[in-house]
């Protein structure tokens, strides 16, 4: 497999899995509007794992379903963080905004990338990510306004500070590392990161119920 | 009935419409809000039965539509809990006295959904039937519930033509992926007949006497009957009533007499997924509890 192919499928494999996480809070958000956001977010980041499942699949030879669904967990190349079931409001915006940060420095790099197709799909998520980003410093903003919600907020960003490291390459971990601390107005800790290639147990378990349908017919059945 | 009162009455009769700074009758207040709330609880318990299968949609463009369907639920409820917060009935005790077990919300909501099958079948055709009883309610008497309804009925026929797409795909599959629309259809009928509620003729319901609703149950039901047997019906699929037929004289649908006391039971709480679900809605609140403080404590 490409270095090409490789990148699109760690993309591709972080939105869809983080869009899966986020579509958890279907119907049980604290607010109906907020309901209504994370939907949104959802079928963006769903979107645009299909669309980059689908220039590697070009290159595979195989289609953008199969991709998203036919292979083994040690196959997908998310990173640990959107891994996580985390069904609790401070650490799904605490992770929200961290791999919104961290994708907005990933997809900064990508969109000068020489590749046409590379950096024109950077281009177009990153211009979906805005609204997502507003929403996500949107939150941070209100957890920070109360000590109940900062510390909350602390708590959460603590626990998955190591997990966000790991979304970014090592060379463009320091950045994400100053946007947060500047952002908490704190240090954050000197910590190794938890990076691709590893997994967390719960991503068997949501690629088990993910399949579940899609497994019952024969391979190659329409749904 | 005194003699505003009575004019009230003669004048949404004749098809006049009120606004939100209107005078209206007490009774007229009331059963509006008691109908617009159980219609925003039945959207958002609505969401329930179908969120987890956007964890199982079998491709990324069914997990696209659905998630996107049922976001326009979620979104039909926040429009329908405005109207009635206007007249007089905050968002936060509706959503209170939905998960005391106060208010209600819609039958079919009351039900469990077992497969992808379901999905189909929920999408196409329940939301068939409430397009008939929202199709209705745009001349409702309220103009501002009449007017989010031209939104919401829009939205819905988007819904239909999602599900039948779901349920053709399974159709024309393998035999077991036919099997699970069958196996759908056979437990939704049931609910289906139930949906509009008992045969009460029009002039006796109050709903239709404020002109809150423009038809009868039993008119909406041969509308959803008329629209729907011969689509299902042409994919090969059985309606599990044998006495199911339409009278060619009278033009008229002819069924099994569904089993009312169900529904009655069914719409109090009783019915097979009622208090998970509600237990389940309860739970939630709980969890983010918090999160309503901080934002109030902000907004302060």
């Amino acid at each position: 497999m490409s270095d090409r192919t490789d990148l699109l499928l760690s993309l591709a494999d972080d939105e869809l899995v983080l869009g899966w996480r986020n579509s958890e809070w279907t119907g049980i958000a604290p607010f109906l509007e907020e309901d209504v956001a994370f939907s949104s977010i959802a079928q963006n980041e769903i979107g645009h794992a299909r669309a980059l499942y689908e220039l590697a699949a070009a290159e595979l030879g195989t289609t953008a379903d199969e991709l998203a669904f036919d292979r083994t967990p040690e196959e997908y190349r998310c990173a640990p963080l959107v891994e996580l079931r985390r069904l609790e409001w401070a650490r799904t915006i605490a992770r929200h905004w961290l791999y919104e940060t961290a994708d907005e420095i990933r997809l900064g790099e990508l969109k000068t990338s020489e590749d046409p197709e590379i950096a024109g799909i950077a281009a177009k998520m990153n211009r979906e990510e805005a609204y997502h980003r507003m929403h996500a410093e949107m939150w941070v903003d209100r957890l920070l306004s109360t000590d109940d919600g900062r510390s909350r907020l602390k708590e959460a960003v603590d626990e998955l500070w190591p997990y966000a490291l790991g979304v970014l390459d090592d060379e463009l971990r320091p950045e994400l590392r100053r946007r947060a601390e500047e952002r908490l107005e704190r240090k954050l800790a000197e910590v190794d990161a938890v990076p691709r290639g590893v997994h967390e147990s719960e991503l068997a378990e949501l690629l088990e119920e993910m399949t579940s349908v899609r497994r019952s017919a024969p391979p190659g059945s329409q749904w | 009935m005194d003699a505003r009162t009575q004019e009230f009455l003669e004048y949404v009769q004749s098809g006049g419409q009120v606004e939100t700074g209107d005078w209206m009758p007490d009774e007229y207040r009331a059963r509006l809000i008691k109908f617009i709330e159980m219609h925003g609880n039945s959207e958002l318990m609505g969401v329930l039965p179908e969120r987890d299968w956007i964890l199982r949609a079998p491709t990324l463009q069914r997990k696209l539509a659905l998630t996107a369907k049922i976001q326009d639920e979620v979104g039909h409820a926040q429009l329908i809990y405005r109207v009635v917060e206007d007249l007089g009935k905050p968002r936060s005790a509706c959503l209170d006295d939905l998960v005391s077990g106060k208010a209600k919300f819609h039958n079919v909501f009351h039900y469990p959904t077992k497969t992808w099958g379901d999905v189909g079948v929920i999408a196409w055709l329940v939301d068939a039937a409430a397009i008939v009883s929202q199709k209705a309610l745009l001349k409702c008497s309220y103009a501002p519930y009449a007017r989010i309804m031209k939104k919401i009925c829009w939205e819905e026929s988007f819904h239909i033509l999602h599900g039948r797409d779901v349920i053709l795909a399974m159709v024309t599959g393998t035999d077991e992926q036919f099997g699970l629309v069958q196996e759908a259809l056979d437990r939704w009928w049931e609910p289906l007949m139930h949906f509009h509620g008992n045969p009460i003729p029009a002039e006796e319901d109050p709903m239709f006497v404020w002109r809150i609703k423009s038809q009868g149950n039993e008119e909406a039901r041969q509308q959803f009957l008329e629209g729907y047997v011969s689509q299902i019906r042409e994919l090969g699929l059985e309606i599990p009533d044998p006495a199911l037929r339409k009278d060619e004289e009278t033009g008229t649908w002819l069924y099994t007499e569904p089993d009312w006391e169900k529904l009655r039971s069914v719409v109090t709480g009783h019915g097979p997924a009622s208090e998970e679900r509600l237990a389940f809605r309860r739970l939630s609140r709980q969890d983010v509890d918090w999160v309503e403080r901080v934002v109030l404590a902000e907004a302060a």
